[in-house]
């Protein structure tokens, strides 16, 4: 019987193959890397040698992969794994849970994470999970597709940016605890611009060149059929870096995911140096002097842009709803999604029906709740917060700046609150007034 | 402070820290009788030594020739003036080319106003000319009329100070209310006579003729290409489909349907439905009231559901999942003397406008 979608062929495999080659080749140096390093047991025994045992095993691995047909082929991911994964993990509210979650760990565990040994584990561990799905045909369309290669790339570069500032930061935080000079201090060996940097520009001049002169041989460019204003893709989506802006747009109306709230990402990056009053942290890594500054900026980095991006690369399918890393994108898929309006909420569960008519005091009463809420949210929110919570910073900041600060904070929690709502109760808009195009 | 070519905001901070420590110090002398003039002054005078106590840059002297071009007046009059003050002056009268001071003991005023006074013979000879730079100006007209009232009292010499702006002949009677302005040059009035005027202004009329002739060209290009662009929104033959076109008889659209055959050409759906306990046919535009995607029906469900952002609209066209804020529309429809549908594209119905029960939105059947 022929499978239209088959999970494995002889060419899947072959590449697979190449990949686990390489990644033998990682872990062989990373071998002789701690067979230098390690020591040994107390037995006499290496360190290295289970490093060395994982490496073999990957070069079998590889040997197998490029040496056996497809037909009868042992190494993929059996079905009573991915079928409860899809089933449970393809939802964005657990989704959300775990990026934050992620985020906690990424800051309270930066001790452990950022040791050489445990992070190359970490790769290792994120490496082989991406080999084994890509066994499966669902995972390999996503992943495999020339538009989502560059994101997948993404995900590694980000992972090592973020792990070498964690990694000096949790340093110089060490350094300053035991009263040592800082890092940037000590190891100021300065060089010249000429020969050393310019030599360094040219050869990452060449290298990336090649890279993208191989890249655009290798992936061919994704065209489609010519556009047509009647014909919509399906799912269509935006450019990967626009894919976070994409996700917003599904929990608020297009004037304010696609204005606001972009006009208030940029400017309130521009207000960050003005509001920043903390002086410490200035030229070198340091996570404990700055830590309200760096969680907060990490909180809307990776959760709301980067986890929303992979949202809507990898876990969006047609008709934009949300599928499973190994699931068929069924255009059929039914997804719950009736979404009521808060004013819904509030005159139905008064027992009264919403206010019929469209005069401005009959629109005004029958989104009073919303507007309620959200005048409350931005304006009676920051005093409170100025006198609780942040009143430490409402003191050093002074009233204007602390303004400033708390709205640009209540907004950016806005997202997150609105999608959790979205989600826990299918609430569609706190203020909605079609009639006028005001809808929040 | 130790900078040595200060920038702008250093040389005004310090003159702004200098004059608050004057104003402070300086409450008891300008209660000096006599020196009424000098109370808004004198910090002015007393900041000058601060920036040009070493006067390095362009900005330093142009700052110092500032300071004292308010402080002149104050100057005059010995026991307001500050020593330090007097040095301020001295420096910027010599960079205005004025023969050196020659008193070198700033710490006597007496001395220094007898020095200005013996020096002001000389620049009055000077000041007929026509300063070339604007600089030296602002100094200038401090003391042009020190130059020329030499021997005069201190009342006087502030008085003909203050009418030095106008650079009017100066003679100690001449009292005109206008202050000195730092902006306000007063070469040309002072030197211009009548053939000079009118050989400047021919030489105006020959240097700007040519930028009003540019310019008025440009603007006239300007123009035309503006008329052009208008009419270029105007074009001779417009290729969209028409706005009102038949789709056929009622009978093409059976009851409970959704036609889709219009889609590509004429971005309209036909349904055959029943809407608030009426059957009929009407047609919904195809733009997802979101973001504009195209919707695409889907028989199964029975629903138009959004590629873009996952909206959804029942078949009568009211949203019900998803970020579209309101129904999709309608376009106007009706029964042709021909028996035909009509579709009226330029005409849209909006339900939460209350426009659905308009009888141009849909054609009633059976």
């Amino acid at each position: 019987m022929l499978n239209a979608h088959p999970d494995l062929t002889s060419s899947v495999l072959i590449g697979l193959g190449w990949y686990y080659l390489l990644l033998f080749l990682m872990n062989f140096v990373w071998t002789i890397r701690s067979y230098r390093e390690d020591g040994e047991y107390a037995n006499g025994l290496p360190r290295a040698t289970g490093w060395a045992t994982y490496s073999s095993i990957l070069m079998m691995m590889s040997a197998y992969h490029f040496t056996y047909p497809p037909e009868g082929f042992l190494i993929s991911l059996p079905e009573a794994f991915k079928a409860p994964f899809d089933r449970y993990f393809s939802n964005p509210v657990l989704y959300f849970f775990l990026t934050i979650v992620g985020l906690w760990a990424l800051i309270a565990l930066r001790e452990w994470w950022t040791k050489p040994k445990v992070s190359f584990v970490l790769l290792n561990a994120s490496l082989l999970f991406m080999g084994l799905s890509l066994t499966d045909f669902d995972f390999r369309q996503i992943v495999g597709k020339p538009d989502n290669v560059p994101i997948v790339a993404m995900l590694f570069i980000l992972a090592f940016c973020t792990w070498i500032s964690f990694r000096r930061a949790v340093d110089n935080d060490r350094r300053i605890a035991e009263g040592r000079p800082l890092f940037e201090q000590e190891d100021n060996e300065k060089v010249l611009v000429w020969p050393d940097l310019v030599y360094t520009e040219l050869i990452c001049m060449v290298v990336l060149t090649a890279v993208l002169i191989f890249w655009g041989i290798a992936l061919k460019a994704p065209l489609e059929e010519p556009g047509s204003s009647v014909k919509t893709p399906n799912p269509s989506k935006a450019p990967w870096y626009f894919l976070g802006l994409q996700e917003m747009l599904v929990y608020f109306d297009p004037w304010l995911a696609g204005v606001v709230l972009p006009s208030i990402i940029l400017g309130g990056l521009m207000a960050v140096p003005y509001i920043d009053f903390n002086k410490l942290g200035n030229g070198y890594y340091t996570f404990k002097q700055r830590s309200f500054a760096i969680t907060t900026f990490l909180f809307g980095f990776l959760p709301l842009w980067v986890a929303l991006i992979v949202l809507g690369t990898f876990l969006r399918g047609p008709n934009w709803n949300f599928f499973g890393i190994y699931e068929y994108w069924d255009v059929h898929k039914v997804e719950a999604a009736n979404n009521i309006n808060l004013s819904e909420f509030f005159w139905n569960g008064l027992g009264k029906g919403l206010p019929k008519g469209s005069g401005l005091n009959t629109i005004l009463l029958r989104e009073a709740p919303g507007i309620l809420l959200i005048l409350g949210y931005f304006m009676v929110l920051p005093p409170i917060l100025g006198i609780s919570v942040l009143r430490t910073y409402f003191v050093r900041m002074g009233v204007l700046r602390f303004l400033v600060f708390s709205n640009l904070i209540l907004w950016m929690a806005i997202l997150p609150i609105k999608m959790l709502l979205r989600w826990a109760f299918s609430l569609k808009y706190i203020v909605g007034i079609p009639e006028w195009f005001f809808n929040i | 402070m130790t900078d040595p070519t200060p920038s702008t905001n250093d040389i005004l901070s310090k003159i702004r820290a200098a004059k608050s420590a004057a104003s402070t110090e300086a409450a008891p002398v300008a209660s000096v009788p006599g020196s009424a003039p000098a109370l808004g002054a004198k910090p002015a005078a007393a900041e000058a030594p601060a920036a040009t106590s070493a006067p390095k840059s362009t900005a330093d002297i142009l700052a110092a020739a500032r300071a004292k071009a308010s402080a002149a007046p104050a100057a005059a009059p010995p026991v307001a003036t500050p020593p330090a003050g007097t040095a301020g002056i001295m420096a910027a009268v010599k960079k205005q080319g004025a023969v050196a001071a020659p008193a070198a003991t700033p710490g006597k005023p007496a001395d220094i106003m007898a020095a200005i006074r013996a020096k002001g013979g000389v620049a009055a000879a000077a000041a007929t000319a026509a300063p070339a730079a604007v600089a030296p100006v602002v100094a200038d007209k401090a003391t042009k009329p020190l130059a020329a009232v030499a021997g005069l009292s201190p009342a006087e010499m502030i008085r003909a100070a203050r009418t030095a702006g106008t650079g009017e002949a100066v003679t100690p009677k001449v009292v005109l209310p206008s202050k000195p302005l730092p902006g306000k040059t007063a070469v040309g009035k002072a030197v211009a006579d009548v053939p000079r005027r009118s050989v400047l202004s021919d030489l105006l009329a020959v240097v700007f003729a040519p930028v009003v002739v540019a310019w008025a060209s440009f603007l006239g290009a300007l123009g035309a290409a503006g008329l052009g662009l208008a009419r270029f929104m105007m074009p001779n033959v417009l290729v969209e489909p028409p706005t009102k076109f038949k789709i056929g008889p009622t009978t093409d659209y059976a009851p409970g349907t959704v036609s889709t055959k219009w889609q590509a050409q004429f971005n309209i759906w036909v349904v055959n439905s029943e809407v608030d306990g009426v059957r009929a046919i009407y047609a919904l535009s195809t733009v997802c009231t979101h973001l504009g995607c195209t919707p695409n029906w889907l028989e199964g469900e029975q629903k138009f559901k959004c590629p873009c952002h996952g909206s959804g609209f029942y078949k009568s066209g009211i949203n019900f999942e998803g970020p579209a804020p309101r129904p999709l529309e309608r376009v106007g429809l009706r029964l042709s003397e021909d028996g035909m549908l009509e579709v009226d594209k330029s005409v849209k119905f909006q339900r939460e406008l209350g426009q659905w029960t308009n009888s141009s939105s849909f054609v009633g059947v059976g």
